[in-house]
């Protein structure tokens, strides 16, 4: 018998006024593994998310998270908002242990829980502390053991990553492998293609509130053939360049500082393997690699040529 | 229902159980009930006694030769030491120098300017009659130059009563030899003495009471909502509860707020009127219409506070939209003399049954003493205000879900309408 599914939406719909702020989504997300909710700022993400939190309703559609609605699941559940916030005048280990009553623990185990996370997290001596004493790292790891200290099924983070310096990034992506190991379905939204790369079995794409997108990783990897390829020649690169220009299925061929290699994109139609072999028959080459497709040109690929995309990403600082 | 206990133990615990609250609603009152008996003992302590020179100018001399015995006297046709409840009567021990010379005017002035004379009364005569002036420094306590003017007023008539052949004292005795009582008999017969204005005042002291306790938590509640949003707490809440139940959890944390600030003030208040043995200003039922009614004013009040603060992102932008909902609930305070007159006029029967103002009247009628309001009346306007308690609660909580969430511009009361009614 297969297992209930994390999450099922079925064709949700939701408008503010006259903008319609996800149209028709729908979507099933099965238990264990980590599930990237990918999409451009303003794409209708967090509206999606709040929706399967049940903190708004859908106009449209039907929501199921844990095979129940969010509202009877809320004590399985681990959630981080995009907009967070702490009690500013509580301390640490008060709050901490109020969010893990409303979820259904008792003070003890919740004490236990807290002072367990607060060390993992790296969080020595904060617990008498009040939350606004806390520096802004310090008190996003506060919150994230908040949605994590009831040891839920489902954890539900929405930009978890935003605002964290490389340090504490890491740790975060460290928990998030932790626990997808240790068997929690773990959504999590964000724009930042390359941390969703690095830690998502699959990948929904969202954009102007429909689904573009709804993969695993490594079929995403198949289906976007990959249309780059880096050649490092062993003499003069310019002549290289010319000979691997004049190619058939070479659609441009140009020079890489950064790759130290000649970075040339292939022709829709190409045989990468034909192609590259041909490369070395018409020059000496020290390398020449297949560029492996990125989440970031398979989200440019979708949503790119939208102007209003790239000034919000470009804004977002991606 | 245990997540409703959890958010109402945190409402609770950290607005009552802070010093600020504590000091304000449990030290305080304490501190009063204290303090009451020993008012009069300080105060009075505190009075000092009238001393020094006053000049009478005054060419005929008889007003002056008066004002020598008005001013020591205290069995006068004019109340000359109206004795202050709290600091008893002054104690006076003044020299009286009569001056007949008018010319004397201007260099007696001056003394009464640098502070050599306690007091100058002028008396003089002119077209339209006598005309009698007090001149005191401008540092003259208050109780003393009341008790000058009081002086040169009995002076004045004492000098006519003499002047139409009448005996002064034999018209005094006259006047104040009897005095007019009046007593309250309660219905087991026991007697006690009529005080109008202590009965003028209990209304008002139950309707402030209630008052006071609604708006405490109320207010509480608004602060505490809006303190929730602008920490951008409120989305990890509703991750945890619903908004309905997060609603519901503050309103009965805060419901608990105001019953302790009711309790200890109400109990400060029976006990003063016990220490001064007049509790049976305050019989039994008015307590039992407290308590009815105390629930229903902290509801609706409260759905109004909860659902304002969850619309709004700060405290100023609060206040544009607090201010209508108070200009209903400063009715009954506006109105407090013409209810507590009448309580079964037009006015009041017609504000008993119009939220949110009503508890606050029907509280005012019910505890005002001149006539019983009819009973039928009370339990239709408790109805009428159970229902208005429903309906505010339910659109509150409308309000509520969707204001939680919303950032930006302050909406219009119309937006609130608005809110009430989407999905």
């Amino acid at each position: 018998m297969l297992a209930t599914p994390a999450i099922t939406l079925h064709d949700v719909h939701k408008r503010y006024g006259a903008t319609h702020a996800v149209r028709g989504v729908s979507l099933q997300v099965e238990q264990g593994g980590v599930c990237g909710f990918l999409g451009p700022n303003g794409a209708g993400k967090s509206t999606t998310i709040r929706m399967i939190m049940s903190i708004i309703l859908p106009d449209e559609g039907r929501i199921e998270v844990l095979g129940a609605t969010a509202l009877d699941a809320k004590d399985r559940i681990g959630y981080l908002p995009e907009e967070r916030g702490l009690y500013r005048k509580m301390r640490v280990a008060e709050f901490l242990r109020f969010m893990a009553q409303l979820k259904g623990l008792d003070r003890n185990t919740a004490d236990q829980r807290i002072g367990s996370w607060l060390e993992r997290l790296e969080l020595p001596g904060v617990s008498r502390k009040r939350c606004m004493e806390l520096s802004k790292g310090m008190q996003q790891k506060v919150q994230l053991i908040a949605s994590l200290v009831n040891e839920p099924a489902l954890l539900i983070l929405d930009e978890p990553f935003s605002g964290l310096d490389p340090v504490n990034a890491r740790v975060l992506a460290r928990e998030i492998r932790g626990l997808r190991e240790r068997g929690t379905t773990i959504l999590f939204s964000t724009h930042q293609m390359r941390t969703a790369e690095d830690l998502c079995d699959r990948v929904v794409l969202i954009h102007r509130g429909e689904k573009v997108l709804d993969e695993s990783l490594a079929s995403i990897h198949r289906r976007f053939d990959p249309r780059a390829v880096l050649a490092e020649p062993m003499s003069d690169p310019v002549q290289a360049g010319r000979a691997i220009a004049a190619m058939p299925g070479v659609a441009t061929c140009a020079w890489s500082d950064e790759a130290r290699a000649l970075h040339i994109r292939l022709t829709e139609t190409a045989d990468a393997q034909d192609a590259m072999q041909r490369m070395l028959q018409a020059t000496a080459l020290r390398r020449v690699e297949l560029r492996r497709t990125t989440l970031d040109e398979v989200f440019v690929r979708l949503v790119g040529g939208d102007e209003s995309v790239l000034a919000a990403q470009e804004a977002a600082g991606d | 229902m245990r997540r409703i206990g959890t958010v109402a133990w945190r409402e609770f615990r950290h607005t009552a159980l802070t010093k600020a609250f504590i000091i304000g609603a449990v030290v305080l009152p304490l501190v009063m009930l204290a303090v009451i008996p020993l008012v009069p003992l300080l105060v009075g302590g505190a009075t000092l006694p009238l001393t020094g020179r006053v000049a009478v100018l005054d060419p005929q001399g008889a007003v002056a030769e008066a004002f020598a015995i008005s001013i020591l006297s205290k069995e006068t046709l004019v109340p000359t030491d109206r004795e202050d409840p709290l600091a008893g009567a002054v104690e006076v021990q003044v020299q009286v120098d009569r001056v007949t010379d008018a010319s004397r005017e201007t260099e007696l002035r001056t003394q009464v300017a640098d502070g050599s004379l306690t007091a100058l009364v002028v008396v003089s005569r002119d077209d339209t009659g006598d005309k009698t002036e007090v001149l005191v420094p401008s540092a003259s306590s208050p109780r003393h130059t009341r008790r000058l003017e009081a002086a040169a007023h009995d002076a004045v008539v004492r000098a006519r009563v003499k002047g139409a052949g009448e005996d002064y004292d034999r018209l005094n005795g006259l006047l104040h030899g009897e005095r007019v009582e009046t007593w309250r008999i309660s219905p087991t017969g026991e007697a006690a003495r009529e005080s109008t204005a202590l009965r003028m005042l209990v209304p008002a002291g139950f309707m402030f009471l209630l008052w006071i306790a609604v708006f405490t938590s109320a207010n509480y509640l608004l602060t505490s909502t809006i303190e929730e949003k602008s920490n951008r707490v409120m989305e990890v809440l509703l991750s945890a509860v619903s908004p309905m139940e997060l609603l519901c959890g503050k309103l009965v944390g805060q419901a608990a707020v105001s019953t302790v600030m009711l309790a200890m003030y109400g109990g400060v208040a029976l006990s003063g009127l016990g220490a001064v043995a007049m509790l049976d200003v305050v019989p039994p039922s008015h307590i039992v219409w407290l308590v009815v009614w105390f629930p229903i004013a902290y509801f609706m009040v409260a759905a109004i506070m909860a659902s304002i603060g969850s619309a709004v992102s700060d405290l100023r932008e609060a206040q544009s939209l607090v201010g209508p909902a108070m200009l209903a609930l400063m009715v009954p305070l506006m109105l407090w003399l013409p209810i507590v007159e009448n309580p079964n006029g037009a006015l009041a029967v017609a504000f008993s049954f119009i939220p949110p103002a009503s508890p606050f009247v029907n509280v005012l009628r019910l505890t005002a003493a001149n006539e019983p309001v009819p009973l039928l009346q009370s339990i239709l306007a408790v109805l009428v205000g159970i229902a208005s308690v429903a309906a505010l609660l339910w659109a509150g909580a409308r309000i509520f879900r969707v204001g939680v969430l919303m950032q930006g511009k302050t909406p219009t009361p119309r937006e609130l309408l608005r809110w009430i009614w989407m999905r």
